[in-house]
């Protein structure tokens, strides 16, 4: 079976490549190389980082001061993020918790809902060490093995005020072509 | 009814069921019941004295005696005595019968209960594990000769 499946792939890739007298084919994917090497894609990161929209999906308590994030009090919208409800309208998943071993099955699927380009925040002792769930049974540790986290926000919860420079972080990440999301 | 006659009517209707029934306080009485007459007693105690509210039940791992035990309290809304009802089981194969058709609040008790310390609950309508996922099923955590605790396999602690 593997086999077979095998040739069929390599084969689609010749007819893709076939080259046509005086036509110039090409992917998407290779259009989308060629303009990470151009000024364009200083322009696409500007979008980029000035619409970061996150996952509502509170894990812990440090769920509890992301909601307080997105409120009108700190209000992010004025960054350009706003709370989404869907994984599939989110660019930026925060993981603001304790992650585990029964949750971790629905966290990956939420991460991999999300459209590409798409970052991880790391919130609150939990998500970076364990916290005090640090030699727990049922807590996953190491989540930057699993998730490509781009900002940790250390506290125990971290203040909104911290999670939005967080997010601040992130956004100079971006402009300077450094996140983990995209790879340049 | 007080506490010392709640206890006399107990022994007086279980007298092999029940052991070292002993008063604590007004508020407050414990004893050791029998680990086949758990449902009969319950029964009882619900029916005849008044103990309506089931407050929780756990487990205890005795391993030096090579025991585990099914700790119940129950209490009631009519007097203010909170009754300790204890079950000893053997530590290689604990089984007890389920208390869910006395009280219903027991079935997700027992599940965690379950999961937790491997007390299988017989006659239990819905056996599977309450928080843990299932492939830590058989690992037992909470009890004393478990090997994952403590968890060293965080890398970045300070």
């Amino acid at each position: 079976m593997g086999e077979v499946k095998e040739q069929k792939t390599s084969t689609s890739d010749e007819t893709s490549v076939e080259e046509v007298p005086g036509v110039i084919t090409t992917t998407a994917s290779a259009i989308s190389d060629f303009l990470k090497k151009t000024k364009a894609q200083d322009l696409i990161n500007w979008g980029r980082k000035n619409s970061m929209w996150f996952m509502t999906q509170p894990m812990g308590c440090c769920g509890v001061e992301m909601i307080a994030m997105g409120c009108a009090h700190y209000d992010t919208d004025r960054f350009g993020i706003i709370p989404r409800n869907s994984p599939r309208q989110a660019d930026v998943m925060l993981i603001s918790g304790y992650v585990t071993k029964k949750y971790l099955p629905a966290l990956k699927r939420l991460w991999e809902q999300m459209p590409s380009p798409k970052w991880v925040i790391a919130i609150g002792d939990c998500s970076i060490s364990g916290g005090p769930f640090y030699e727990s049974y049922s807590t996953v540790q190491n989540i930057d093995e699993i998730f490509p986290i781009d900002v940790f926000v250390p506290g125990c919860p971290p203040r909104p005020e911290a999670m939005l420079q967080g997010f601040v972080e992130l956004q100079e990440k971006i402009k300077a072509k450094k996140d983990l999301g995209t790879e340049y | 009814m007080d506490v010392t006659e709640i206890l006399k009517s107990l022994t007086g209707r279980f007298p092999e069921a029940i052991s070292e029934a002993i008063v604590e306080s007004e508020i407050r009485a414990r004893a050791y019941v029998d680990k086949d007459g758990v449902k009969e007693v319950c029964q009882y105690l619900k029916d005849s004295l008044q103990f309506d509210h089931l407050c929780v039940v756990c487990g205890v791992d005795y391993i030096k005696r090579n025991e585990i035990e099914v700790v119940y309290h129950i209490a009631s809304y009519n007097h203010p005595v909170v009754l300790m009802l204890k079950a000893i089981l053997p530590r290689e194969n604990p089984e007890i019968e389920s208390i869910v058709s006395v009280y219903w609040n027991s079935n997700w008790y027992e599940r965690e209960t379950y999961e937790l310390y491997g007390i299988v609950f017989k006659n239990h309508p819905n056996l599977k594990p309450l928080i843990l996922p299932e492939d830590m099923l058989g690992e037992w955590p909470l009890r004393k000769d478990y090997k994952g605790f403590p968890n060293k396999t965080a890398r970045n602690l300070v």
